[in-house]
């Protein structure tokens, strides 16, 4: 049986009937066309499906569908006003924190979590923020250095 | 996946008659972090998932110096490690939730769904059995408080009978002074289950210990415990005691560990753990 549910997702109410076996991951990527989320492991270990539940970064791989009913989304389509980039994804391009761009936007969304609760966050607590999110590229370094920076600049609205 | 019908009862009462009802049929929904894993995997195939999130009482967490700390089932990791009622007065508890999957994790999964699905290496546990916390069980035939101690049976099988469910973790209020600590070895800092993981708490004249990873369930190792009872620490009690808690333990070789790596790690985290409860300074 298909549950009704009603969410705001980046600032747009809506509603949609779901299947209640189908993760939040499908159900953004396969019935919204938000395909910045990524599946990476799909078992809560890497990361690449994190988005936004309420202001708190949540593995989409690891949630249904149906719980979101109620609730406020922010996935990596929401960030950028669709002229202007988020001053994380501006630092990521600065920083060249980014190769192959699959654990991208899990990352960002992480940090843009990190920097909504702490906005001057140490880099011990970037690198705690961000531990749950695997980047098989750069070696984590230029990722740090980007998401300090964009702290440092107090962009990190 | 494959398909379940989703119920979202919002009070204890209606849960324990769904779960009354449908039996091994139906799981219970809290965090999901396991669940959602373990369905996709087809490990198991419920027919019925039970959200329990929308059931007020489960959600809070409360402290007073007579009746101890309070977590409620749906309580998250994050919700408890940030705590500031937890961090003043259980850090052995804020800083065990801690290591608990990631950032991202820790804001689904909770404490009583990490020790309901008692696995061996859960993080929670040790520092649960040196606290004596209590768990409480509500089912068709009422309510009971049992010692976790008690609540592990196997590897990931506790004492929860038909219909009943973990409304609620107790920990009792230890009026006098103590340190407590765990350390946990994995093989990278997060988003690991621990190889072995030791909790310690000090009070009065007895050192508490508990592991985890090591034995089909959490256990405490309460011989070990009886040799260092009111006993000055030094280097060669700490190492009697490193045997001892070995003839307590039966660990095993998995993908994490080989078993005698794990022996070794055991004896090194147990003395490390004694120190620093006792304000040591190691590494």
């Amino acid at each position: 049986m298909k549950h009704k549910i009603r969410f705001t997702i980046n600032r747009e109410v809506k509603e949609i009937e779901v299947e209640p076996n189908k993760t939040l991951l499908k159900m953004l990527r396969e019935d919204l066309d938000l395909i910045g989320v990524k599946e990476g492991c799909g078992a809560g270990e890497c990361g690449a499906c994190t988005v936004l539940v309420n202001n708190k970064p949540v593995n989409s791989c690891l949630m249904l569908a149906v719980e979101v009913d109620g609730k406020e989304l922010l996935t990596i389509e929401g960030l950028s006003d669709g002229i202007n980039l988020d001053s994380i994804q501006e630092s990521f391009l600065k920083h060249n924190a980014i190769q192959c761009g699959y654990c991208t936007p899990g990352m960002v969304m992480s940090a843009k979590a990190l920097l909504n609760r702490n906005p001057h966050p140490t880099e011990e607590d970037v690198k705690e923020a961000l531990a749950g999110n695997l980047c098989r590229c750069t070696g984590y370094q230029r990722i740090v250095d980007a998401v300090l920076d964009a702290a440092k600049k107090g962009e990190g609205k | 996946m494959r398909k379940f019908e989703y119920l979202k009862p919002d009070s204890i009462k209606e849960t324990i008659s769904i779960l009354s009802q449908y039996g091994g049929k139906a799981k219970i929904l809290n965090g999901g972090t396991d669940l959602i894993v373990e369905i996709r995997d087809k490990i198991i195939q419920p027919e019925y998932v039970v959200d329990i999130k929308a059931i007020p009482q489960l959600n809070k967490i409360t402290y007073s110096e007579q009746d101890g700390l309070h977590i409620g089932a749906t309580v998250t990791l994050n919700e408890i490690s940030n705590s500031k009622v937890v961090q003043r007065n259980y850090p052995i508890l804020a800083e065990a939730c801690k290591t608990v999957g990631s950032y991202q994790v820790r804001n689904r999964a909770t404490l009583v769904g990490n020790i309901s699905n008692a696995s061996p290496a859960a993080d929670t546990a040790p520092p649960l059995l040196v606290l004596e916390a209590k768990v409480d069980i509500i089912g068709p035939t009422g309510e009971k408080i049992v010692p976790i101690n008690e609540f592990f049976t196997g590897v990931k099988k506790n004492i929860l009978k038909k219909g009943e469910i973990v409304t609620c973790v107790i920990v009792p209020s230890l009026r006098d002074e103590w340190t407590g600590v765990y350390r946990k070895q994995g093989r990278r800092k997060d988003v690991d289950l621990a190889t072995v993981g030791v909790a310690v708490v000090c009070i009065r004249n007895e050192i508490r210990i508990a592991l985890g990873a090591v034995a089909p369930t959490p256990i405490r190792a309460f011989k070990t415990e009886e040799l260092l009872k009111g006993k000055t620490i030094d280097e060669s009690l700490l190492e009697k005691a490193g045997i001892s808690v070995l003839t307590e333990v039966s660990p095993i070789s998995d993908v994490r560990s080989s078993q005698e790596y794990r022996e070794e790690i055991i004896k090194v985290l147990v003395r490390r753990a004694i120190l620093q409860a006792k304000g040591e300074h190691i590494l």
